[in-house]
């Protein structure tokens, strides 16, 4: 269905770049008018409609899949560019999440008891040192948005701990988050832990957070750097692409 | 030709916070420049030297007689009230920074915001103002001593957590103002305690940042508190806010502070043009590449880009990684001195 709701329409106005405008449109085009009032009511934060709107979408009869999808998905990734764009900033993103994980709460138990084989595992910390963890917390809701097991190790996260972790886990990709400067350097002090204990090469290390860049995230030996949520959830799936094909 | 250098370094900060002419432009430290390399050679680790007066004015004093800064900076964290506040802190070693354990916050709503009767007499305020005495004593003609004092947004996130806090901001803006305007009185009474001590300039770090506000919230909830801070605090004021700042600059600098500390996310020139001659800049070379991981060269070109500009003091961004190499932050005043140097 085109889209019909007024605001969402407004909206989806700030989705400029072509192939981002196509991926998300289609997302839309895919539900209706009620999956558009959530996206809607998500990207304005309003976590008491989403709630109501997701319970009312599932007691009708629609997939859980459907309903993340069309519904919280396409609203997030609305979300996403606006934040990339410097559009809104971390209190809006805030307000979003928190009407996403509202929708959330009726839908994971649904997608954990069908046993839907995940796109990747990852484990997610804050590196040592560094208590922050709201861009870490965006990122893994994301991630797990989009069909990724993500443990979320939380913050202070030491290097043991990463390697501990990706371990028992089995994961994939071993993802870091830093929000000082100060405790940047503690991602490549990670990588060096796991390259000393001779498991550099059994998983993809990505970084990411406020201070961090592609440039830096090359310094520390990472394999991959996402500069927002959108774009951590598009290098994981890169990253788990080259897995994959190296068998 | 050497060129000659007709101020004390003290002369030279406070005339270039003041907005007068300078022998050449200072190298400070607004936030401080803390390394392991520092704590060995004088026997102050961390945490120890962020709460003992003595080994924090060893650490301090460094800035100035291993690294030739112009101004010497005794608050190495952003904790120290948050601690006197009764915050659930994480001290760490020699080489991590203390923290405030934000996930477990100790207030939840705007009538749990007290200041201790006894904020100003807690050890770990103490640390900075017996510091400051003492370096007072030892460099107090020569060096300019800069304190430091939380602002409101910053303390904010320690006592309510970052999450609950920008929610807040949403939820309840006129509460979010209310709190701000309580919490200010800890910015107040810290400085002006710095102040009695001794500190020349007081650098005011509120972490409004451009990663995670924007600078309309600046102009909404902190540029009025901040233009009554410098009003009201009687020594110059250095505003210390991460991230890209350009957006709230022009309101920075109508706050009537001296001087605005700034990141390198922000090309030095465009700083000097979004401020437009309303308040002072220092900075801003980059901490995690530049300081960190490059060497004496790279730094030299920040440097020189930010005099090309000119930008009034030069500084790190930010608080350094503890691991920075020493050359790299010798190489700051090396540069000024050089670039002042071949201006003759």
């Amino acid at each position: 269905m085109p889209i019909v709701h007024e605001g969402l329409a407004k909206e989806f106005e700030y989705v400029t770049q072509e192939d981002e405008r196509s991926m998300i449109l289609e997302q839309i085009e895919a539900g209706d008018a009620l999956m558009q009032q959530m996206a809607y009511s998500l990207i304005t934060g309003d976590h008491n409609a989403v709630n109501e709107l997701t319970q009312k979408a599932l007691g009708e009869g629609r997939e859980a899949n459907d309903v993340l999808d069309e519904g919280l998905i396409s609203g997030m990734a609305v979300v996403g560019v606006k934040f990339r764009d410097n559009i809104i900033f971390v209190p809006e993103v805030l307000i979003a999440a928190r009407a996403m994980k509202a929708g959330m709460a009726h839908i994971d138990p649904i997608l954990s008891a069908s046993g839907v084989e995940p796109i990747g595992t990852a484990v997610f910390g804050t590196v040592k040192g560094d208590l922050h963890d709201i861009g870490k917390n965006l990122c893994i809701m994301m991630m797990r948005g989009a069909g990724f097991v993500v443990h979320d190790l939380g913050v202070d996260t030491k290097p043991d701990e990463f390697i501990e972790a990706a371990d028992e886990n089995g994961a994939d990709l071993v993802m870091m988050s830093a929000l000082l400067t100060t405790t940047m350097p503690n991602m490549g002090r990670t990588i060096a832990e796991f390259e000393d204990m001779g498991l550099r090469d059994e998983y993809k290390f990505m970084t990411g957070g406020a201070p961090v860049t592609q440039e830096f995230a090359d310094d520390m030996g990472a394999d991959g750097y996402g500069d927002n949520a959108i774009s951590c959830v598009d290098k994981a799936k890169e990253l788990i692409a080259v897995i994959r094909a190296s068998g | 030709m050497p060129y000659e250098e007709t101020m004390t370094s003290k002369e030279r900060v406070m005339n270039a916070l003041a907005g007068l002419p300078v022998d050449r432009t200072p190298v400070s430290n607004p936030t401080n420049v803390a390394t392991v390399e520092l704590m060995d050679m004088v026997d102050a680790p961390f945490p120890d030297s962020c709460r003992d007066p003595e080994l924090n004015a060893q650490l301090a004093a460094t800035g100035y007689t291993e690294l030739g800064y112009d101004s010497i900076q005794p608050y190495f964290t952003i904790i120290q009230e948050s601690s006197a506040l009764g915050c659930e802190m994480q001290w760490e070693q020699k080489d991590n920074w203390p923290t405030v354990r934000m996930s477990n916050p100790i207030w939840k709503s705007e009538s749990d915001v007290k200041i201790p009767s006894n904020f100003l007499e807690h050890r770990d305020m103490v640390s900075v103002t017996g510091a400051i005495e003492i370096l007072k004593k030892q460099f107090g003609d020569e060096v300019a001593i800069i304190g430091k004092s939380m602002g409101p947004w910053t303390l904010a996130y320690h006592v309510f957590g970052v999450e609950t806090f920008l929610l807040m901001t949403i939820d309840d803006p006129a509460m979010t103002i209310r709190i701000l305007d309580k919490l200010k009185e800890a910015t107040y009474l810290f400085a002006n305690a710095q102040i009695a001590a001794g500190a020349d300039a007081v650098c005011i770090p509120d972490h409004a940042t451009g990663d995670l506000v924007s600078g309309e919230y600046y102009k909404r909830f902190l540029q009025d508190i901040h233009t009554e801070m410098a009003d009201e605090i009687a020594a110059p004021l250095i505003l210390h806010i991460c991230g890209r700042t350009l957006d709230r600059m022009p309101y920075i600098a109508q706050t009537g502070m001296a001087s605005f500390h700034f990141d390198s996310r922000n090309d030095p020139q465009e700083a000097m043009d979004a401020v437009d001659g309303g308040i002072g800049l220092v900075g801003n070379i980059n901490n995690p590449e530049t300081l960190y991981s490059r060497g004496p060269e790279q730094v030299r070109e920040e440097v020189y880009a930010c005099l090309e500009a000119g930008v009034q003091m030069i500084a790190p961004e930010c608080a350094i990684p503890l691991q920075t190499k020493l050359q790299n932050l010798l190489a700051i005043p090396d540069a000024v001195k050089d670039w002042s140097a071949e201006r003759l």
